[in-house]
């Protein structure tokens, strides 16, 4: 069964001189301005919006990656705010999975290893990981790739072992940043329609993150974002 | 070269200095490697040209104007010489005949000091004087122009009363004497009162020794040192204007009017004397350096890769933009560089400041072996310093070579993905291994040729193959270890070993490359330890063995605590006659040269040895009969060192230099003997006095009765020689640990070198971690993301480095080993002559391999907080 997602006035501004961000040197932007949503169980929502409109920040804060700088997001009815890290941590492997645009595999590993990772990393002993592994590869169309590195793998083969490692624990709630940008239309819609189906299957709340209306409308539901406010 | 310059500045900015603004402690280490290799290299060269360029200073000063020196193969030089080289003053040159012993000044343990003997009136001919009082200013100098000259060598003359002695101001400040002080003078054991005639400026032959010298009367001198009849030197001073030709022709009539034993030629040659003495010893300083420094070397490689590694896309960018690939090559070959500039000036500085310590140890240990009256003070030789300089910039460029290539290659659309790089390199593992396993084929071959011009140079290259061949075996032996952390590790330690593994494999170059540096370091240490921990048990079971007696007494010898002069055959007669004393063995003996090779022509009581049995012999034959036998034929026993310097066996003749001649000597047997390296021919007494006019002894070894204990017979000994001679007693016991001390000081500076080498090297194992840290940040980001703690990425990092650590010693063992042996049967045999047995120091081995496991870890702490701490959101964000 999928996740219940309630996000509640949810901002998050990113201050100006915290120290580590070399990246943006800006100081006090608002990436979300408020945002109050609710995910049903089961639900399949497509967040769309331009380049910079704050969808992964929205994604990063679901997927507990990061901490909203006000308003509350319960998923399940635990508000994750009061997680500690470890519960963060076990959030992560258990409840919440993400697929990203780019640099989804671990390089140095290779097929079976990045999908036996959240299993190993949850306990799993290695056989049993390694077999649950090898079936996921071979539900999203990869058996016999087992032991490729991802360096020996096109795109839409990666984001099919990211998949695969995605579901790897159970999820019940599946966040997708912009998971078919990096490819082309004919493939990206192949990983689409593995995702909603598998999701389909297994009931599993998904959000994905993309600006393309062509993918937005594989979901159940849209909601557009912009300049970190939802459209109504 | 034009389209290339601004090419070349344009990709500066971009390609190399804000990554390494960026990444400064990176940067800081890399530097800090090269410098102490370099600094390394840089002390040892300096503190021994320090040693050597105080001794050539003396020679020079004491040589003064001469163009040929006479000198002494033997013994010293017969008076009578100067009567036969009589015809050389016809033709305008001059003879100044010189007498040069060391002395302790004011009391048995006091400074030392040279003393020149000499003639006041032919001296000024050779050398500069210039008195520091009241005439202040006035030189005595003699160039031939009769008149004047006469006139002030009559001043130098009047000076020399019997007793009467010139000090340099140097030495008079120090020890507070005026013209009129009286000094008291220890020589032979003997202590002497003289008074002081004049003072000298540091001018010409005061400059000698650091103006530690002395001069007095030629035949005062003689009389003093017992020397009475002989000569130690004689300069002639040529006279002037002759041709390089003419010089030659006149030294050649020289020598052919020289009596049998002594050569002439340029004074000079005493420095090429005593630099080949020391030679070995500062070759054997020098390995290690550059050992040191080819870590250093790891670090330039392993910096630059990682910048290349990091900065593929923006080099395909620039290539994309228009850049050659000769001007990325430029850009990454000018960092190594200005890495190399910066660490070697870095390392020139920190040498002369390591030079000042080691000249303390190198001084100390060199001038005791070899020559006791050397004062080196730090002499900052520019050309050492440059040397150093260079060495450590030419190795940073060679090593940038690679990493500079591999930028060059880059193509424009920089489309290679950094596991398929690794891929590359992974697949090179196979044909590195191989390289390195033929490597290490021909270490082996190269360990059995013999010595060139008697340094061991093929088995220096043997140890270095050891070293590259197991480097090249590094990234067999990390895909071998990293292979164990997956299978029955995993379920033992959980997914972070195969985290671990992924990382040791995924970036190979990197992980093998700190490997072998560890492994190189390691292989040092052991190497060196288990040298000399078995040096150090051979020599303590040999000292055991061959102090059979109980008391040894030699004549006092000032501070230094290097022993020269000689005991009186009156003393020994004291000694013997002492209550309570049963045998007394005298060793006298003397340097001599064979082609230009000093050794040491020796005497002892053949008949004592026969008796104790306590000098035991390399072929393992009984030493009572081999020695009661050469006593009988009159035939010579020589030291293992004196056997390979000059490649004699048993049954083959030697040649003494005598004055009447080579006197041919047919050798009954070599015995082992670690005190000195020069090599020893050892004669009965009644032989060697045969041969030489020479008495009493260096040291004397004294066996004393039954019952008597060793610290008894010593106060007996003292109370007898007490105000008539000044002679060390030393007991048994106290010479053994003296032998120790000795030798553990001596191998103090080896010590330094390895803990040195060992520190770069886990500053390399940091280094490395810490830019493979940085550079798996996303991975990081994303293992984060998968749900796995920050502790847990900590513990993947913790044992990344525990692997390469384990590694680091596991191949450090087997190859310092291998190293060891090389060091023992071949360098050390070949450098110094001596036989060495394996003696590993197992407790400090454990103890210090231990050590570095655990400095390995303490290193990797940094990287993996650095590790624990990646802002998620933020590592996934980059691109
Ligand atoms: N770490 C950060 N520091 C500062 N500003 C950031 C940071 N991450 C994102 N932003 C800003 O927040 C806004 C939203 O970014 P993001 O959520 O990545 O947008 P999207 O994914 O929709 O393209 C942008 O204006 C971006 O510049
Ligand atoms: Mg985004």
């Amino acid at each position: 069964m999928g996740a219940r997602v309630t996000a509640d006035s949810v901002s998050k501004s990113y201050g100006g001189g915290g120290g580590g961000g070399d990246e943006s040197r800006a100081a006090g932007v608002d990436a979300l301005a408020g945002i109050s949503l609710t995910l049903e169980p089961g639900s399949f929502t497509a967040l769309l919006g331009p380049s910079g409109c704050g969808k992964s920040t929205l994604l990063n804060l679901l997927g507990a990656l990061d901490r909203p700088t006000g308003g509350r997001i319960l998923v399940d009815g635990r508000d994750l705010a009061t997680l500690g890290e470890d519960e963060r941590d076990a959030y992560r492997r258990k409840t919440a999975a993400t697929i990203f645009q780019f640099f989804n595999l671990l390089p140095t590993m290779n097929a079976l290893e990045n999908v036996a990772l959240p299993l190993l990393l949850d306990g799993a002993a290695p056989a049993e990981a390694d077999a649950r592994a090898a079936s996921l590869l071979a539900e999203v169309g990869l058996h016999g790739k087992e032991r490729a590195y991802p360096y020996e793998l096109s795109g839409g083969q990666m984001q099919r072992v990211a998949v695969a490692r995605a579901l790897a624990n159970r999820p019940t709630l599946l966040l997708a940043d912009e998971p078919t940008g990096n490819l082309d239309s004919k493939t990206g819609t192949q990983v689409l329609d593995l995702v909603s189906g598998l999701v389909q299957e297994r009931g599993i709340t998904v959000v994905m993150a993309t600006h393309s209306v062509e993918a937005s409308a594989r979901a159940s539901r849209v909601v557009r974002l912009l300049d970190g406010q939802l459209l109504p | 070269m034009t389209g290339l310059r601004p090419g070349f500045r344009s990709l500066l900015g971009p390609l190399v200095l804000r990554p390494a603004a960026k990444d400064r402690l990176r940067f800081l280490l890399t530097i800090s490697g090269i410098a102490v290799g370099v600094a390394t290299i840089a002390a040892i060269r300096l503190a021994n040209a320090s040693v050597l360029s105080s001794f050539s200073d003396t020679v020079d000063f004491v040589a003064g104007k001469a163009g040929v020196t006479i000198l002494a193969d033997g013994p010293g030089i017969p008076e009578e010489t100067l009567q036969r080289l009589a015809w050389v003053r016809r033709v305008g040159a001059t003879l100044a005949p010189a007498i040069t012993e060391t002395a302790a000044a004011g009391a048995a343990d006091g400074e030392v000091v040279e003393v020149l003997g000499i003639d006041p009136l032919a001296d000024t001919a050779a050398r500069e004087y210039s008195f520091a009082e009241e005439k202040k200013e006035e030189k005595i100098f003699l160039e031939g122009e009769e008149g004047e000259g006469h006139a002030r060598a009559a001043n130098l003359s009047s000076i020399f009363e019997r007793d009467s002695v010139l000090v340099t101001s140097v030495f008079a400040k120090r020890n507070s004497l005026r013209p009129g002080s009286p000094l008291h003078l220890v020589a032979n054991g003997i202590e002497r009162t003289f008074r002081v005639a004049g003072v000298l400026h540091p001018v010409g032959a005061a400059r000698a020794a650091s103006g530690s010298i002395l001069f007095m009367d030629l035949a005062a001198a003689q009389e003093a040192f017992g020397k009475v009849g002989r000569l130690d030197r004689i300069d002639v001073v040529l006279p002037p204007g002759l041709s390089e030709d003419d010089r030659a022709r006149f030294e050649e009539e020289i020598r052919a009017s020289l009596p049998p034993g002594t050569t002439a030629g340029r004074p000079e040659r005493r420095t090429e004397t005593v630099d080949r003495l020391v030679r070995a010893f500062r070759v054997n300083l020098s390995a290690l350096g550059l050992i040191a420094l080819l870590v250093g070397m790891y670090f330039v490689y392993n910096t630059l890769s990682i910048s290349v590694l990091r900065r593929r896309t923006d080099i395909g960018t620039v290539r994309a933009l228009g850049a050659s690939k000769r001007s990325v090559f430029t850009v990454f070959l000018a960092e190594g560089l200005a890495l190399g500039v910066f660490g070697s000036a870095a390392g020139v500085g920190l040498g002369v400041a390591l030079a000042k310590g080691a000249l303390l140890l190198v001084g100390g240990t060199a001038t005791e072996l070899y020559i006791p009256s050397a004062h080196p003070s730090l002499h900052l030789d520019p050309l050492v310093l440059l040397f150093a300089f260079a060495l450590g910039v030419a190795t940073s460029v060679l090593s940038a070579l690679a990493p500079a290539l591999e930028a060059a290659r880059v193509d424009p659309a920089a489309t290679m993905r950094h596991g398929s790089v690794e891929a590359v390199r992974r697949r090179r593992t196979r044909p590195l291994a191989l390289t390195g396993v033929v490597l290490l084929a021909l270490a082996f071959a190269l360990a059995l040729p013999g010595p060139v011009r008697g340094l061991p140079l093929f088995g220096f290259l043997s140890v270095f193959l050891i070293v590259s061949g197991v480097s090249l075996l590094a990234p067999a032996a990390v895909t071998f270890a990293a292979a164990r952390l997956d299978g029955p590790a995993l379920r033992l330690f959980g997914v972070e070993a195969r985290l671990a593994r992924a990382n040791l494999t995924g970036s190979l170059s990197r992980t093998s490359v700190a490997v072998a540096a560890l492994t190189m370091a390691l292989a040092m240490m052991v190497s060196v330890a288990v040298m000399v921990g078995s040096f150090r048990t051979t020599v303590a079971i040999w000292v055991s063995q061959t102090l059979a007696s109980d008391l040894f007494l030699s004549a006092a010898s000032g501070k230094s605590g290097a022993s020269f002069g000689r005991i009186p055959d009156e003393a020994i007669a004291v000694v013997r006659d002492v209550d309570g004393v049963d045998e007394v063995d005298p060793f006298l003996a003397f340097g001599a040269t064979r082609d230009g090779v000093p050794f040491t022509i020796g005497s002892g009581l053949f008949a004592f040895i026969a008796k104790h049995g306590n000098l035991p012999l390399v072929d393992g034959r009984d030493t009572r009969k081999v020695f009661t036998e050469a006593l009988g034929k009159d035939e010579a026993m020589i030291s293992e060192p004196y056997a390979e310097k000059f490649r004699v066996k048993t049954g083959d003749f030697v040649e003494l230099p005598t004055d009447k001649g080579p006197a041919r000597v047919r050798v009954a047997g070599i015995y082992t003997d670690y005190s000195n390296d020069r090599g020893t021919v050892t004669l009965d007494r009644a032989h060697f006095q045969r041969l030489w006019p020479l008495t009493g002894a260096v040291t004397v070894a004294v066996k004393l009765k039954d019952g008597v204990s060793p610290e008894e017979g010593a106060r007996r000994v003292s109370a007898a020689l007490q105000g008539r001679y000044a002679l060390r007693v030393r007991t048994n016991a106290t010479l053994r640990r003296l032998v120790l001390r000795i030798f553990d000081r001596t191998f103090a500076v080896t010590y330094a070198l390895e803990a040195v080498a060992l520190a770069v090297a886990v500053l390399g194992v940091l280094n490395t971690l810490t830019a493979l840290v940085l550079e798996r940040r996303r991975e990081i980001g994303l293992l984060r993301v998968l749900g796995a703690s920050a502790a847990r990425v900590k513990r993947a990092v913790q044992y990344e480095a525990a692997a390469i650590g384990g590694l680091g010693v596991v191949m450090g063992v087997l190859s310092g080993g291998a190293m060891s042996l090389v060091l023992v049967h071949v360098i050390n045999r070949q450098s110094f002559g001596w036989t060495i047995a394996m003696h590993a120091p197992w407790g400090f081995l454990a103890a210090a391999l231990g050590l570095v496991l655990l400095a390995t870890l303490a290193a990797a702490s940094r990287p993996a907080g650095l590790a624990a701490s990646t802002d998620v959101a933020a590592a996934l964000k980059e691109e």
